[in-house]
């Protein structure tokens, strides 16, 4: 029961860490590479301090979920988390998701289950 | 470098569209092969040292046996070498386009654990690989550009 309840905290946690990350490096020019002060400007960046921690936070829960429950359990749950991304992106970042793309995101989460389940 | 780029754009502005397209698209390419290189590697380093962690009650000995394994840390470096390109690639991207793409790890660590550690995968799982091979495919043909 704690087991699910840690799991699940662990797949949101996960989710929202990759749109904290996308909010805090935003949307930037297409065009060249990264300067050397674009990463030092990260470390004072609040939000992407927020993925690392999300982030930390939801691998400490995935094993203590992953100690008690059977990986062919947790895995295919991963999946969700692709879904939670693009339902998150589109409520906190504005990205819009063209149906083509809610299609693709659902073939991949179920190749997920397919590779994952046993 | 400033300067060749504006020259370029005024001259060939989809010359510069199509570099900017490898730079940010090879990145997540990028970085999913070195997370699941990285997790191979941690794999192998773990493997290597079961016996020697096994000598050990206290998990914090163990602790200690795992992470002094060179594959472990080689492995945790290029991991973090992937998520530095990771980071790279979110910053270039919609997070609802790069995310999914990263189930590629999965097909990436089937083939590993077929060929590296003569794992024997099930024909589900190979279907699986598969499916998720169209699902990037898809994403792909559905087009990188989405939000405003």
């Amino acid at each position: 029961m704690t087991a699910t309840i840690a799991l699940w905290i662990s797949i949101f946690l996960n989710g929202l860490a990759q749109v904290l990350l996308k909010k805090g490096v935003g949307h930037s020019n297409d065009q060249g590479g990264a300067p050397a002060s674009w990463w030092l400007s990260l470390l004072k960046n609040v939000w992407v301090w927020a993925w690392g921690l999300s982030f930390v936070a939801a691998t400490a829960l995935w094993l203590l979920a992953l100690s008690r429950l059977d990986i062919s359990y947790a895995f295919p749950l991963l999946s969700t988390s692709f879904i939670l991304v693009a339902l998150l992106s589109r409520l906190l970042l504005g990205e819009f998701i063209s149906w083509k793309r809610w299609i693709a995101i659902l073939v991949i989460c179920l190749g997920v289950i397919l590779i994952a389940a046993k | 470098m400033n300067s060749e780029a504006a020259s370029s754009t005024e001259m060939a502005p989809v010359l510069v569209k199509t570099r900017a397209f490898q730079v940010a698209d090879l990145s997540v390419l990028g970085s999913v092969l070195l997370a699941a290189l990285g997790h191979l590697m941690i794999k192998a380093g773990l493997n290597g040292a079961a016996n020697a962690a096994a000598m050990h009650a206290s998990i914090v000995e163990r602790l200690v046996v795992y992470f002094s394994q060179p594959y472990v840390l080689l492995g945790l470096t290029i991991y973090g070498f992937g998520t530095a390109m990771w980071i790279f690639a979110v910053s270039k991207r919609d997070i609802s386009y790069v995310f999914p793409i990263t189930a590629l790890n999965y097909v990436l660590v089937t083939l590993g654990g077929k060929f590296l550690f003569a794992e024997v995968i099930p024909l589900k799982r190979w279907v699986g690989v598969a499916v998720v091979i169209i699902g990037v495919a898809l994403m792909q043909s559905a087009g990188r550009k989405g939000s405003r």
